[in-house]
């Protein structure tokens, strides 16, 4: 089972001890990005196994109807894949978004 | 939704604790050596086996380079926002590191020995590279000398660190408490690094050490004496009148770079020669200070 995404290829990823935060770096040279709150929280359902699901998943944690938050996510992901902090997981059913 | 880019200028925004940018100082280091070839081992800080000293803390990142790769490193460090602070000739009286900075990653020391280690440079780092393992760090599968070899290097760092509370609890976890098989292990590691002179600080035995052209080196690192003390120790240890006489004249030059650093800004012609000027002075204020003291301990 593999997750919708991963870090890219140039990208170092660290999480914080109480979950809240996630810092991701480009390498080599930066710049150095920090996901906190829902941004958190959409990185690790969307780098989390299972792919199928992920959005739903997002969704149900702020109890929110999928189809309401579904282009707020989806903008933010490509967004950090514009970074080269993510990219799609090569899958074999591919993500549901 | 939460992202903020972190770096040391904005100041605003998300903060980012130091033990997360000197993860990612290593991961850079490695994403670098990686691509362009060069061999290198991370060691203390963040690399260290958390095993060994539990909740030692860090301040920078340090990475031990193949000696032929240093160069090579250098260059592609500054074309990636690493700056350099310090020079290896001006880095500690062992000349083993450049300091560098990064707005994002923090401080770096690039070490191109390990003090105390030999019989050369490149035979040291390969026999710590032989047995190499590997640790995750800002996300990265980054190169480390095996466990007891950690173990040795931090007792080699403490043996020139003096009275510093830090280097003496790890003393404490990594020689004193551990048992006879750990001190095996170690001792092995203290042949095959020809690590008797450095160890012998750990021992107390440094003064079994007085013939060793290095002995005054470890002597000033690790009980302390003037900048004349230490210079003379400098000179003392170099191999050959060229490199003598090469440590001698740097002694009296002044590291701009550096100065700049501490200045906060491009230093005048003027400052750089009151600092030309003013240390000579200093380790003469020193040197009569403790002379006057009685405590002096640079003669024998």
């Amino acid at each position: 089972m593999t997750a919708a995404y991963r870090p890219g290829p140039d990208a170092g990823v660290t999480r914080s001890d109480d979950g809240r935060s996630v810092y991701v770096a480009r390498l080599p040279g930066g710049p150095l990005v920090v996901l906190e709150g829902v941004a958190a929280l959409i990185w690790g359902e969307a780098t989390s196994a299972p792919a199928t699901g992920w959005v739903a998943r997002v969704a149900e944690l702020f109890e929110q109807p999928e189809d309401a938050i579904e282009d707020d996510v989806k903008a933010f992901v490509a967004e950090l894949g514009a970074r080269g902090l993510l990219v799609a997981a090569a899958l074999e059913p591919g993500p549901e978004d | 939704m939460a992202a903020h880019e972190a770096t040391e200028t904005r100041g605003a925004g998300a903060t980012v604790p130091l033990e997360v940018r000197i993860g990612f100082a290593h991961a850079c280091l490695q994403w670098i050596a990686d691509r362009c070839g060069a061999d290198l081992l991370h060691i203390k800080g963040a690399a260290l086996d958390p095993t060994l000293v539990p909740g030692r803390g860090f301040s920078d990142a340090d990475v031990l380079a193949r000696p032929e790769h240093v160069r090579m490193l250098l260059d592609e460090l500054r074309h990636h926002g690493w700056e350099l602070i310090n020079s290896f000739a001006y880095g500690s009286s062992f000349e083993h590191s450049a300091t560098l900075r990064h707005s994002d990653f923090g401080l770096l020391d690039l070490h191109r020995i390990y003090p105390g280690t030999g019989p050369t440079p490149d035979r040291a780092f390969e026999a710590l590279w032989a047995e190499r393992t590997t640790t995750v760090l800002g996300g990265v599968d980054c190169t480390v000398p095996s466990r007891d070899a950690q173990a040795l290097l931090l007792l080699l760092h403490a043996a020139r660190a003096g009275s510093d509370p830090k280097a003496a609890n790890d003393v404490e976890w990594v020689w004193t408490t551990v048992d006879d098989a750990q001190r095996i292990r170690i001792l092995e590691w203290v042949d095959r690094l020809d690590a008797g002179l450095a160890f012998s600080v750990i021992t107390g035995t440094l003064d079994d050490h007085r013939d060793d052209p290095a002995y005054d080196l470890w002597r000033v690192a690790a009980r302390g004496g003037t900048r004349v003390d230490e210079w003379r120790a400098r000179v003392r240890a170099a191999q050959g009148l060229r490199a003598k006489l090469a440590v001698a004249s740097r002694s009296m030059l002044v590291n701009v770079e550096h100065l700049t650093i501490v200045r906060g800004r491009p230093v005048s012609r003027r400052e750089v020669a009151a600092e030309f000027f003013g240390r000579p002075v200093r380790g003469v204020r020193e040197q009569v200070a403790r002379r006057a003291r009685g405590i002096h301990r640079g003669d024998p």
